[in-house]
């Protein structure tokens, strides 16, 4: 029986992005091993995040509410919204804290060939966001991929009628990197954007 | 066992964390399906060749015959950037990936289909952008051809009868009424086509690919071919393409 419940765990724990079953087996171990505060408090966060976490009516971030911490802050520059694809990309920008606007989240990116169109992302949402007006500036922060590429290309075309300045952010090396490591594409682009000094 | 060959990105799929698996079209080996470990990491070593439509020499490391062999080196030949920097190029490219990917078999080498991709990627790239809309559906009608399913837009497909100006999807070919009507099986439907479609896509497909930029059609006859076109793809996959969805979806 107890054997049953270990390999139950594990399996439930390969379930998550990059858990093998060899990791999944130390984490099983691991979680046996835990004072029962720790493990039971683990598992209510989960239980928690899986019964009260949903989407902010506004942006789509990730929220116990109607609307997110961010939305609701009301000394974020309501005048600049960043759109990300998803509500993860939202935390590592946050880190940075260069940025005091608000977020939209699109859920996605655009593919032509695995038919997510603009319809299934949060696109739609985003146009009335500009057209209610206080939005001077949108940011495009979607992946530096063809996906995010493709769909910052299709906000440009619906956006840039709505007469809000539009920008993307840039492309380049990152930083502890070597440029001889550098493919000839990522290099063009950071050549394209550089800086005055 | 460690293999090398040249291959084009026809589309990379997210799998796990940070993990790729990328469809190639490959010169040697007809289209295969690699693994890459961790490429949308900033700091990989794969860079953006494994982005769409990118050109590379890939080095691949697997027991031999394995369905899923890993990436180990991947050098861009081309990257063909331009292409992925311009939305309506990159999505009428994304829809001859996906008719190579549903038309074309599994690791059935054919050099001929390596190349002609490839020659597509350049002739794109280098069109003008006012005929960009012609070009995009040459490129089409010309990859129809070499892959073998091509419909018959000229003359009755059964009978070999001169005039014949309706396209049965159900027969991948125009018929004269004669063929067409027969008394046991109930009317099938045909789109009727006029003669400006049949003379532009018989000239796409006669004519050599560099030349093409003398044929201008206009705005209704490319309509009313790529009409044609969609309609005999969802009939020889019995499904739409994903990316004419996408196209339809976002002219709306």
């Amino acid at each position: 029986m107890s054997g049953n419940v270990v390999e139950n765990l594990i399996e439930e724990l390969t379930r998550l992005p990059g858990i093998g079953k060899k990791t999944a087996q130390r984490l099983a171990f691991f979680i046996m091993g835990m004072p029962d505060k720790d493990a039971l408090s683990m598992a209510d966060a989960i239980i928690t995040l899986k019964q009260k976490a949903r989407f902010c009516r506004q942006c789509f971030n990730i929220t116990e509410d109607e609307l997110c911490s961010i939305c609701r802050n009301s000394s974020r520059d309501r005048s600049k919204i960043c759109v990300i694809e998803e509500p993860s990309n939202l935390i590592v920008i946050e880190n940075t804290k260069i940025f005091n606007g608000l977020y939209h989240v699109l859920l996605g990116a655009l593919s032509p060939i695995d038919g997510i169109t603009p319809e299934r992302l949060k696109i739609e949402e985003l146009i009335k966001r500009v057209k209610a007006g206080g939005v001077s500036e949108v940011i495009i922060a979607t992946n530096p991929n063809t996906k995010g590429e493709t769909t910052a290309q299709y906000l440009s075309q619906v956006l840039k009628p709505l007469g809000v300045k539009l920008s993307r952010i840039a492309y380049g090396l990152p930083i502890g990197g070597d440029i001889e490591f550098a493919d000839e594409v990522t290099l063009s682009k950071a050549l394209e954007g550089r800086n005055e000094m | 066992m460690q293999t090398r060959t040249e291959g084009i990105v026809l589309r990379s799929q997210k799998y796990g964390e940070a993990d790729l698996i990328v469809t190639y079209l490959t010169s040697d080996k007809g289209i295969i399906r690699a693994f890459a470990k961790s490429p949308r990491k900033t700091k990989s070593r794969f860079g953006s060749s494994l982005e769409p439509l990118t050109h590379t020499r890939i080095s691949l490391w697997g027991k031999e015959h394995s369905s899923m062999p890993k990436i180990t080196q991947s050098d861009i030949i081309n990257s063909f950037h331009q292409i992925r920097e311009n939305y309506n190029d990159f999505v009428s490219l994304s829809k001859l990936s996906e008719i190579v990917l549903s038309l074309t078999p599994a690791e059935i080498p054919s050099k001929q289909i390596f190349s002609f991709f490839l020659n597509i990627l350049h002739f794109i790239t280098s069109s003008e952008e006012d005929q960009k809309d012609a070009q995009h559906l040459i490129a089409m009608v010309r990859l129809l051809a070499t892959i073998g399913y091509a419909p018959r837009l000229s003359g009755c497909g059964k009978c070999g009868a001169e005039e014949s100006y309706d396209f049965y999807p159900d027969s991948g070919t125009t018929l004269c009424a004669k063929c067409a009507s027969t008394p046991l099986s109930p009317a099938k439907p045909f789109i009727r086509i006029n003669n400006k479609v049949i003379h532009f896509y018989t000239h796409s497909i006669e004519w050599p690919i560099n030349k093409s930029n003398r044929l201008k059609p206009n705005d209704q006859t490319l309509l009313e071919l790529s009409g044609v076109l969609d309609r005999h793809l969802s009939h020889l996959l019995s499904k739409k393409l994903r990316s004419s969805e996408f196209i339809a979806g976002a002219c709306q």
